[in-house]
Parts: C-alpha cells; sequence; structure tokens
C-alpha cells in the first residue's frame, strides 16, 4: 500500500517534537478564551481521564506502525477482554487472577497471529488484523449471544475510576505505561531494533537482526495494551456491552498520525503518539464546549487527520 | 489454444483457487438444501450480491492504481441519504437527481483522488478522513432515517427484466465494462503500470495523478450506485445504512486475488470473489449458522485466501 515517495522539505523550525506541544498549548488557549470553564483543573482532569484508554491503545499501536504495521484488531480486543472481565458476574476481587490471566493469553495468542500471519505469512498488515478483528467480533458475539452482561471486580472498578492521593489511578497507568515503552524505544537494544526494522527490515537482516521476531513482538504489546486498555476501560464505563473501545482502532491510528508518527515506519513516538491522542480528545471535548452538535467531531476529526498528515510529511525527522 | 488457456488458468492461481472453492460451495449447497438450488434462490442470491459487487469493483480499481478506498460506506450514506431528501423535496426531478447523485459520488472520490495527489499522504490515512469528514456532515443533517423515493423508483429497484433482477444486470454490465476497459483499453493497462509501480509508469510518460484521480472517481460513482439502490430498494436515506459497506467491500476484492499495493488483479477475480461470498453467507444460512458464527467463517476466508495465495506466488 505504500504510495508515497518520500520528499522531506525542511523546516527545521517544526518537528513534531516542538510542534506538538505548541498545537496543544493553542488550542487550549483557544479553548479557554471561549469558555475559560474549559481550563478549570476539573476539567482538564475528566479530558486526561477520559483519554487514558485512547492513549494506552495508542502506545501499542505505536510500536505496530514503527515497523509498518498496522493493528486495527485492538478495539476487538478491547472488547473481548470487557467480555471476559464481566464473564464471573460478580463483584468479588478473588477471579481478578482468572480474567487477568485470560485476558494475557488472548493478547498473547492475538498478537502472535498477527506477528506470525505479517511476517511469516506474508500477508498485509491492514488484511492480517481486519480479519482478526471479524474472528474475534465473531467469537465475541457467540459467546454472548449479542447480550453480554454481569458485574465485574471492584478492583477494575477503582482500575478505572478510583484515585490516589487525588491522582486517577488510569492516569497512573498511562503514565507508567508511557515511561516503559519510552524507556524501552528509546534506550534499549530492543527499542533500537524496532527503529531500524521499521526504517529498512533488509537491511536490519543484513546486520543480523530478526526483523520478524522483532515485529512480532511490536503486534503481542499492541495486543497486551488493547487488553489492559479494555480492562481499564470496562472499569471506567462501569458495564459492559458487545462494542466497548469501538472506534478506537482508527481513532488510535488518527492519534498516531496527529502525533507525527511515519506509516512508512521507522519514525515516531510514543510520548508523541500520546499527546496525538490527547489533541484529539481536546478537540472533541472542544466541540461540546462550544455548543457544536456532537456530530461535528467526525467532520473536525477526519479535517485534522488529514491535515496533519499532510504537514507532518514536510517536516524532517 | 487449449494450452494457452490451461496456461493462463495456472497463471492466476487465484482465481483457479477461489473458482474452485466456489464450486465447492455450490456442490455443498446443493447437498445441503433443497432450495439452494432452485431458480428463486439463484435470483435472490444474485440481488444481493448486486449493491456488494459494484462497491467492490470500485474498491478492485483504487487497489489495483495502489491505493486503498476507506470512505466507501460514507459515500454510500451520502449518496442513499440525498437521494431520498431531494426527491421528497422535487418528486418531479428525480431523473435529474439521481444523474445528480451519480456525479456527487463521482466527485467525492475525486476528492479523495486530489488529496492524495497534492499532499502524497497516505491513501489510507486520506479516505480515512474524508469518511469521517463525510459521515460527520451527513449526521448533522440528519441522525435518523429521511425523505423518500418516487414508487416508481423504488419498483425499479425491486423490479426484474427477462427474470433477471435489475439491480443484477446493472452489476453484470458493471463487471463487463470495467473487465473490459482494463483489458482492451489505454487506460486500463496503465491502471495497472501506475499500481505496479509508480515510478516506473511516471518514467514512461503515464500520469499517476490522472489515473489515481480516475480511480478513486471511479469508486466514488459506484459507491453513489449501490446508495441510490439501498434509498430506492428501502424508500428513505439512511445515515447509517453504508457503515459496514468500507470493509465488506475489500473482502471479495483480496479473496479475488488483488494484491493489496497494487498491479495485480482483475475483474473476473473480484466477480468469482463477491460471488464467493455471497454464496458462503447463503449456504451457511441454510445450514442454519448464526450470523455470529458467520463473522468467523468471514475473517477465516480472508485469512485463508491472503496467506494462500501469497505462498503460492513465492512458489511460482
Amino acid at each position: 500500500m505504500s504510495h508515497t515517495s518520500s520528499a522531506a522539505s525542511p523546516r527545521r523550525l517544526l518537528s513534531p517534537a516542538t510542534g506538538l506541544p505548541i498545537a496543544l498549548l493553542v488550542l487550549l488557549a483557544i479553548a479557554g478564551f471561549i469558555q475559560p470553564s474549559f481550563l478549570s483543573a476539573r476539567n482538564l482532569q475528566d479530558i486526561l481521564t477520559q483519554a487514558a484508554p485512547l492513549c494506552i491503545v495508542v502506545i501499542g499501536q505505536t510500536f505496530v506502525i514503527l515497523v509498518r504495521g498496522l493493528d486495527l484488531s485492538v478495539a476487538s480486543v478491547m472488547a473481548t477482554v470487557a467480555v471476559i472481565a464481566t464473564a464471573f458476574n460478580t463483584t468479588d476481587n478473588a477471579v481478578l487472577p482468572q480474567i487477568i490471566a485470560l485476558s494475557l493469553l488472548l493478547a498473547l495468542v492475538v498478537g502472535t497471529i498477527n506477528g506470525y500471519l505479517v511476517v511469516k505469512r506474508n500477508v498485509s498488515p491492514f488484511l492480517a488484523t481486519l480479519a482478526m478483528m471479524t474472528v474475534l467480533q465473531g467469537v465475541r458475539f457467540y459467546y454472548t449471544q449479542g447480550a453480554p452482561g454481569g458485574s465485574l471486580p471492584s478492583a477494575l472498578r477503582f482500575l478505572g475510576t478510583g484515585q490516589v492521593a487525588g491522582v486517577p489511578v488510569n492516569l497512573l497507568v498511562v503514565l507508567g505505561v508511557l515511561a516503559i515503552a519510552a524507556i524501552l524505544l528509546s534506550r534499549t537494544t530492543l527499542g533500537r531494533k524496532i527503529y531500524i526494522v521499521g526504517g529498512n527490515p533488509r537491511s536490519a537482516e543484513l546486520v543480523g537482526i530478526n526483523a520478524g521476531r522483532v515485529t512480532i513482538f511490536c503486534y503481542v504489546t499492541s495486543a497486551v495494551l488493547a487488553a489492559l486498555s479494555g480492562l481499564v476501560l470496562v472499569g471506567f464505563v462501569g458495564s459492559v456491552d458487545n462494542w466497548v473501545g469501538r472506534g478506537y482502532e482508527l481513532d488510535s491510528i488518527v492519534a498516531a498520525v496527529i502525533g507525527g508518527i511515519a506509516l512508512t515506519g521507522g519514525r515516531g513516538s510514543p510520548i508523541n503518539s500520546v499527546l496525538g491522542a490527547i489533541i484529539l480528545m481536546l478537540t472533541f471535548n472542544f466541540v461540546v464546549i462550544v455548543g457544536l452538535p456532537v456530530q461535528a467531531q467526525f467532520v473536525i476529526k477526519g479535517l485534522v487527520i488529514i491535515a496533519a498528515a499532510a504537514l507532518f510529511r514536510r517536516m524532517p525527522a | 489454444m487449449n494450452g494457452a488457456k490451461s496456461f493462463r488458468a495456472i497463471s492466476n492461481p487465484p482465481l483457479a483457487i477461489a473458482s474452485v472453492a466456489l464450486l465447492v460451495l455450490i456442490v455443498t449447497g446443493f447437498v445441503m438444501s433443497e432450495r439452494f438450488g432452485t431458480f428463486r434462490n439463484f435470483t435472490n442470491l444474485l440481488e444481493q450480491a448486486a449493491p456488494l459487487g459494484v462497491l467492490a469493483l470500485g474498491q478492485m480499481l483504487v487497489v489495483l492504481a495502489g491505493g486503498i478506498d476507506l470512505s466507501i460506506g460514507a459515500i454510500v450514506t451520502a449518496c442513499a441519504v440525498a437521494v431520498a431528501a431531494l426527491c421528497d423535496l422535487y418528486p418531479e426531478l428525480a431523473p435529474l437527481i439521481l444523474v445528480g447523485t451519480m456525479f456527487l459520488g463521482a466527485a467525492l472520490g475525486a476528492i479523495n483522488g486530489v488529496i492524495i495527489n497534492r499532499t502524497g499522504v497516505h491513501p489510507l490515512i486520506v479516505t480515512l478522513g474524508t469518511s469521517s469528514a463525510i459521515s460527520g456532515v451527513v449526521l448533522l443533517y440528519t441522525m435518523r432515517p429521511v425523505g423518500g423515493v418516487p414508487i416508481w423508483l423504488e419498483d425499479a429497484a425491486y423490479g426484474a427484466t427477462l427474470g433477471l433482477p435489475n439491480v443484477a444486470i446493472i452489476m453484470i454490465l458493471a463487471f463487463a465494462l470495467v473487465g473490459l476497459a482494463l483489458r482492451k483499453t489505454a487506460t486500463g493497462h496503465a491502471l495497472y503500470a501506475v499500481g505496479g509501480n509508480a515510478s516506473a509508469a511516471t518514467a514512461v510518460g503515464l500520469s499517476v495523478s490522472r489515473l489515481t484521480l480516475l480511480a478513486y472517481s471511479a469508486s466514488g460513482f459506484f459507491a453513489a450506485l449501490a446508495g441510490i439502490y439501498f434509498a430506492s430498494r428501502t424508500g428513505t436515506g439512511d445515515p447509517r445504512v453504508g457503515d459496514a459497506m468500507t470493509l465488506a467491500s475489500i473482502t471479495p476484492v483480496v479473496v479475488g486475488g488483488t494484491v493489496l499495493g497494487g498491479g495485480v488483479g482483475t475483474a473476473m477475480g473480484t466477480f468469482v470473489g463477491v460471488a464467493l461470498v455471497s454464496v458462503l453467507g447463503n449456504v451457511l444460512n441454510y445450514m442454519n449458522v448464526s450470523t455470529f458464527a458467520q463473522w468467523v467463517v468471514q475473517g477465516i476466508v480472508i485469512l485463508a485466501a491472503v496467506s494462500i495465495y501469497v505462498d503460492r506466488s513465492r512458489k511460482l
């Protein structure tokens, strides 16, 4: 699906690393000017809390896009994990180990199959993860017969809505995941390998990197983070339906693109992707605050993603 | 002569495999149910397959050119709503509205093409963006089904000519025309060249941007046809009618052997892909397999198709 021939004209002053915080500040300033209550600590915290599940997913999506892939199965993993979390239909925390083990198992299987198909069978990532999405959706509906329900352990409610010293737990989760991902990608050998494989898989093989294994690792990471995000989101919402996380597969790609990631691989950072997710959520919130109908979010999202992608294409790495 | 023909079949293994799979399915259908083999079921199948077929045909043109169109569903919806809303207001102008809607579809597709050509942004991102924007505009206009269509339009959508459903005739004509254009015209050959290797195509003087524009406009036009059909069939413009169409349009294309990335694929292959997907659904229905389990089967079919094809092409 490569359609791009990269011809980056040098605009040294602007890059995702400087541009994103500026965009974020400008957005906040405009929002605050129109509606001062937008900048209240309460509203900002609400926005971040709502953004938390997307932030976790976009970090996983970043790993996959860095190795020239895409993961369309993340939302289906989230919803399936949500069904697992309520399958025992109890608020008792005794079932927590089973829920975590099953969710992790699901993520490992899904991520490994996605990666295997892409690496070993040479299936396009788009199709491999699209098919995975469809299969998971079918299995989930078959199990729930279309009407899932049930209570979830109270510890998951705490994960989604609880606070520690005034800081929402789900934000702590985001920070933890982000820190690990950022360190892994920028400070470890594995991280360097991921960027090299994404930049040029063939030369990665030449310098002795097992590109296939690195790629599969990225798909497994994405699936595991999608599962974690599913637990956080179902904990946040407090109830389950068949579509928990619906739209996150595309929104996570949109967020990563707003964060300046290159779909051609090898360029991007989890911090920028998370900033992209926050900017996306801010614009959604902004639409509501200025009194536009909710549907305007779709229009704005569409325009923002094309504008961001076009802008970053002209920027140096 | 015979040798040349069988050589062609071997050199196009995806089409051969998909055709064999289709045959197996048809035989299974005959075994599983008496009603499967009836003419009535045959025309039903054709009728159900037609909108998907037309959409897959448009998607195939875009994929051949090296792109992908994720805005098909949104354009279907926009056109369905436009037809129903306008026909309700000006019933006497319905023929004009139909033509206008086809232009609307082609124009929305052309916008995709222009943005891709101008910005160089990945088609996946561009069409995802336009899809979101178009759906947003439609939903701003209405959140629930609106409008209506003249009764003659509804009759035409349900009607048949010489025993064949009208909509199936339109689909078959569309496949024949596109198939011929791809094989016999310079533009058709150029489309393969552009999808196969854009820079080589540019080097031999082909206009990549013109062909990209053409492919996306065609896809938009076919989406408009499907939108008009859905509006006529249901007598209303449903702002959610196209939701599932985008991803659905990709399956037959891929199952029919068109390679994501461009340059390889045929109208015949996509036709077999559409037939395969439709007959599969039909047979599973006769076997009383639930919709949910059918989704699982659908996903596995995509995976089986793409991984078998790739393996074959490597061996050959």
